[in-house]
């Protein structure tokens, strides 16, 4: 079986090419099953966010791949990245522990992975495979967030965005906020700028009732979205995340709210996958139209973040992604030596047994001694070739010479036994098996 | 004793400079409060420099002739007390680091370089109306140039933010907000001064020539100037111009503003008398 990772991000295409295969949330579950109905693929996860359209799957072979690859549509083609096993699993450690993101250290992007993963456990596209390997790329991406400062020196998109809106208006107080839909990112901006001063926030959605049980939540005030145009005239910054799959603020809409508003300067913030916000607004006076590629830019020019700690978060992900390998290529020799020694012990329990019935007279205490010693003997025998098998951790030939040497089968693997998700989690805790995904191929 | 006292402001103008530039590249509030220090020891002495020249003089309204450095040199200090006036109500260092040099820029040939003495006409030698002309004139100017100097950083600002291209100095620029509101206000208090120096400057020349408004460079320059600061003015206050439309105008203004002081240096001689 083969770890795959297939799938771009905001390195490798512009944001006009991710909104255009961007997976709306409400598709992420049908698309997972159409994943897990293709040939060889056994368990698959969708990581959907602004910034990234990538699947995470366990199949057969590579040859699988361009099957995934074709899932995502020809717009992808040309951007999409390929990898498998060690180098899928090296992005995978990276992407959650968020040394992949726009901006180095930001805390959203475990949230985004965990629910990823829940989304493909609901799907049952989730297996034991992907979910170990999830459990330790959690582990690895907690241990950076603890051990090192990167998310001190972070910055989020949305803090960059509190920033550009007071490079722009100068204090926040007595500003007008309008929150367009219901993004996470989205709701977290306005919050902030809230927390800053901002006198009023509307928030506009499609639903009325979402309208007012986020206005609940961020203490706004619900509008209609129907009101868009007279919104448009009052606000001073308005974050958009409402994933309509067109603009919602077209250039036009906003060159006459511009002039009912005599010019006063205003920050678009278009936090979402399709953009909402035309980007040909940008060109109005003062209109300032900012989409999560333009943020991610300030954020790099204004990182602080030390490199130092990047590079020790950095370190922290190998560490764990070669205990997780090594842990993983341990266990490919358990089966082969619990073969050998259930083998070994079963010859011994035959052998004392019909040892133990021929000599007759035997008290009870002398039947134990003799079982006592048959198994030292089997113990003796297999010692050495266990910590050989241990240490060659399935890099080299002595299991299967082993298994060929001692006749000892490998139970085939029955439909119905593959181990649960939470059964899977729980074993990776106790550094489970886990090889097969990573050596066979 | 006044040149003395006007070297001695030079280099703590150049000092204040120095610091202020040295700021944009490693920015620290007790750099900004040094900065400022400096400036502010710089306008003092160079005050009482002016001082000690009028009382040299016999008294400020008997001049009977002026020197084209002696007219930078007030603009220098008129324009240093502006900035520090905008810094205590704005808090605008990086103004500092445009206004520092510019100073410098000025006082030096204002000061190093020698110029000849020009008469006054004596008609106006001792005229109220040469005194209040020369005062609004050069505080207008100075208030103009401040604006212009904000109007620059505006431009400049509004530019990264637009094409999304922070530089290195963008996190030192104050908002676009108050760079705009600042630089507005200060050409409508430059507009006020220079409408003064006009009207002023129309009585002395009506004393010295017969003609409120002769038909010259310096005061067809003014002019314009004015004419430019009150259509933005009425933009503003009628359409709500704000932005950079309102920068560029202030710029533009404020670059005819420097053609009447080019006009009244290369003046003919029968005009030299009536200016400042």
């Amino acid at each position: 079986m083969t770890l795959l990772c297939v799938g771009l991000s905001h390195k490798q295409a512009p944001i006009a090419v991710r909104e255009r295969i961007a997976v709306p949330a409400e598709q992420v579950e049908g698309r997972l099953r159409q994943l897990k109905s293709l040939p060889g693929v056994r368990e698959a996860m969708l990581v959907s966010t602004c910034n990234r359209i990538e699947i995470f799957a366990v199949a057969d072979s590579r040859d699988a791949g361009e099957d995934v690859l074709e899932t995502l549509g020809p717009v992808a083609a040309p951007h999409a990245v390929r990898r498998f096993e060690e180098e899928a699993l090296r992005h995978l450690f990276r992407v959650t522990a968020s040394l992949d993101s726009m901006v180095v250290g930001e805390a959203q992007i475990l949230g985004q992975v965990k629910e990823a993963a829940a989304i493909a456990q609901q799907a049952g596209a989730l297996g034991p495979e992907l979910t170990k390997v999830l459990a330790r790329a959690t582990t690895a991406a907690k241990r950076v967030r603890t051990e090192t400062e990167i998310a001190r020196g972070a910055v989020s998109v949305s803090s960059i965005a509190v920033q550009l809106a007071h490079k722009l208006l100068g204090s926040l107080d007595g500003r007008t906020v309008l929150l367009l839909g219901a993004g996470e990112m989205a709701q977290i901006a306005a919050r902030e700028l809230r927390s800053q001063g901002a006198h009023e926030l509307l928030v506009a959605n499609r639903s009325p009732q979402q309208a007012e049980e986020l206005a609940r939540e961020v203490g706004g005030v619900p509008v209609s979205l129907a009101e868009l145009p007279s919104l448009l005239e009052r606000a001073d910054v308005a974050i958009c995340s409402t994933g309509a799959m067109e603009a919602v603020v077209t250039r036009e809409l906003m060159a006459r709210a511009l002039k009912a508003r005599r010019y006063r300067p205003i920050f678009l913030v278009d936090l979402t996958l399709p953009r909402n916000v035309e980007p040909s607004a940008n060109e109005l006076e003062n209109v300032y139209v900012y989409d999560l590629d333009d943020l991610e830019r300030v954020a790099v020019q204004n990182s602080d973040l030390r490199a130092s700690q990047v590079a020790k978060a950095e370190e922290i992900v190998e560490q764990e992604l070669k205990a997780f390998l090594l842990a993983s290529r341990e266990r490919t020799a358990v089966p082969v030596l619990a073969r050998l020694r259930a083998h070994a012990e079963s010859v011994a329990r035959a052998e004392v047994e019909k040892t133990l019935a021929s000599l007759q007279g035997l008290d009870e205490k002398q039947q134990k001694t003799v079982r006592a010693m048959a198994s030292a003997i089997v113990n003796k025998l297999l010692h050495t070739p266990t910590s050989r098998l241990r240490t060659e951790a399935g890099r080299g030939p002595l299991g299967e010479a082993t298994a060929a040497l001692f006749g000892l089968e490998a139970e085939p693997e029955q439909p119905g036994e593959q181990a649960s998700s939470e059964q899977a989690q729980a074993e990776t805790a106790a550094e489970g098996a886990v090889l097969p995904l990573l050596r066979k191929r | 004793m006044a040149t003395i006292l006007v070297h001695i402001a030079l280099l703590a103008y150049t000092a204040g400079a120095a610091v202020f530039l040295t700021w944009l590249v490693r920015p620290s509030p007790g750099l900004v409060r040094a900065g400022r220090m400096l400036l502010l020891v710089g306008v003092v002495v160079h005050f009482a420099a002016f001082g000690v020249s009028l009382g040299v003089a016999g008294a400020g309204l008997g001049v009977k002739a002026w020197k084209g450095g002696e007219l930078f040199s007030l603009l220098a200090a008129v324009t240093v007390t502006g900035y520090l006036l905008l810094d205590f109500r704005y808090e605008l260092p990086v103004a500092g680091a445009f206004v520092g040099p510019f100073t410098v820029a000025v006082m030096v040939p204002a000061h190093l370089v020698h110029s000849n003495a020009r008469a006054i006409a004596p008609e106006v030698s001792h005229s109220i109306a040469l005194f209040v002309h020369v005062g609004a004139a050069a505080i207008g100017t100075a208030v103009l140039a401040l604006a212009f100097g904000l109007s620059v950083l505006y431009l400049a600002s509004e530019r990264q933010m637009k094409e999304k291209r922070p530089g290195r100095l963008f996190a030192r620029l104050p908002s676009l907000d108050l760079l705009d509101r600042a630089g507005y206000r200060l050409a409508v208090w430059g507009f006020v001064f220079l409408s003064l120096a006009i009207a002023t400057g129309s009585l002395v020349s009506r004393e010295v020539t017969g003609s409120p408004f002769p038909l010259a460079p310096k005061e067809g320059f003014a002019v314009l100037a004015w004419a430019l600061f009150a259509s933005l003015i009425q933009a503003r206050l009628v359409a709500g111009w704000r932005g950079r439309r309102v920068a560029m105008l202030v710029v533009a203004g404020f670059v005819l503003l420097i053609g009447t002081y080019v006009g009244l240096l290369s003046a003919a001689p029968a005009l030299r008398g009536t200016a400042a």
